[in-house]
């Protein structure tokens, strides 16, 4: 990270305290930052020129080489379109599950989409398809909320959406599902 | 590339099809090599599984990933718990926003011999309001009460749990998580009215 970049993010933290969440501050230090701040003046870093994946679908060609996780990283993050956020609250405990309708058009889908679907057909949670897709938290929580949105796959209820303490109903749901353990 | 199956079971929901589901989590914390993994592995009889987070302040750095360690088990045909084992302290925010916010609770792992790790924890369950127990990683019953005694002169709430545990043990760690179960929901109840909720902490992404 350049310091003009550092310093460009330091002013801005001073300018807008009030109207600034805890969130606003910890999310100006997410990936896109410098994306998202380049009409101010900060030069752009080497880093993030990475290409932005085209809006229209395309099938997506598996190279035949195996690729290290680090560019897997680098494309994934490329076909989420640089985004780091999701319009979808999802939380790493939220389980998501394959609909019918991805079941049906799995022929037709992208690869990372169709992956998701494979590894949905039984309920699996935000941090269980980041495991097993060996991608990180971020770019899965942005598949997910986009296949969401798309009718892909349903997203169930969490306890706690949103930072909320889980209510007591759920608590004692826990606990006597504990004591049955 | 193979993503299904392979180490990781194909558990699903012992409940029918169709059944509305719903997640709920808890976060294992204390020092390093204090048990925090066998105590997940322990309860979810399974191999645990590794998540990779960007930490918010290195963000533009790809190779350095945060691995979080968690496990599931499905407490009833509706419900699925997590345990997440809190990232080492040493980054204090990296990943932790992620993993603690919404959670049931925390168990703090507490290791006699290396008591600061575990203390930087319960400082920050604390701080955010989160509520926790202090399980004592097997100390010997002669001197458990005096532990237990010089914890709590350390200034933890009163209401804190502390217990002894062994993270190899099933029973063990049931009987921690229960006690865990029982303090938070104590403590959801006194705090029903909620002026004032847990300050919400930002995702990590």
């Amino acid at each position: 990270m350049s310091s003009a970049a550092d310093a460009h993010r330091r002013r801005r933290r001073v300018e807008s305290p009030a109207e600034q969440t805890f969130a606003d501050l910890l999310n100006g230090f997410s990936l896109d930052s410098g994306r998202k701040r380049t009409r101010g003046a900060s030069p752009v870093p080497e880093r993030e020129a990475t290409p932005v994946a085209p809006q229209e679908e395309k099938p997506v060609f598996e190279p035949s080489v195996p690729e290290s996780p680090d560019a897997s990283i680098v494309r994934a993050y490329a076909w989420t379109g640089g985004r780091t956020r999701s319009n979808i609250n999802l939380e790493i405990e939220t389980l998501v599950s394959a609909n019918d309708q991805s079941r049906q058009s799995a022929g037709i889908l992208q690869a990372e989409h169709q992956h998701v679907v494979e590894l949905c057909r039984s309920p699996r949670s935000v941090a269980e398809v980041a495991a097993l897709m060996r991608l990180p938290l971020g770019v899965v929580k942005v598949l997910l909320g986009d296949m969401a949105e798309r009718g892909l796959v349903d997203v169930h209820q969490t306890a706690s959406a949103g930072g909320v303490a889980p209510d007591l109903g759920l608590m004692e749901r826990v606990l006597s599902g504990l004591r049955r353990l | 590339m193979d993503y299904v199956g392979s180490r990781f079971p194909d558990f699903g929901p012992p409940g029918p099809p169709g059944r509305e589901l719903t997640s709920a989590k808890i976060v294992v914390a204390g020092g390093f090599g204090v048990g925090k993994s066998t105590f997940i592995r322990t309860i979810v009889e399974n191999d645990l599984l590794t998540m990779t987070a960007l930490p918010p302040e290195r963000a533009g750095l790809v190779t350095e990933l945060v691995r979080i360690q968690f496990g599931r088990v499905w407490l009833d045909p509706g419900l699925a718990l997590h345990l997440f084992v809190a990232p080492q302290w040493q980054d204090p925010r990296a990943g932790w926003n992620d993993v603690v916010r919404g959670a049931v609770g925390a168990v703090v792992l507490f290791d006699v011999m290396r008591p600061a790790d575990s203390v930087d924890a319960m400082r920050y369950f604390e701080d955010h309001r989160i509520p926790y127990v202090l399980a004592l990683n097997n100390v010997h019953a002669s001197v458990r009460s005096d532990v237990k005694a010089i914890i709590r002169g350390m200034g933890i709430a009163p209401e804190v749990p502390v217990v002894n545990c062994d993270p190899r043990v099933r029973l063990s760690v049931r009987e921690t998580l229960i006690s865990l179960a029982e303090h938070a929901k104590l403590d959801r109840w006194r705090r029903r009215p909620g002026p004032d909720e847990t300050t919400p902490l930002a995702p990590v992404c």
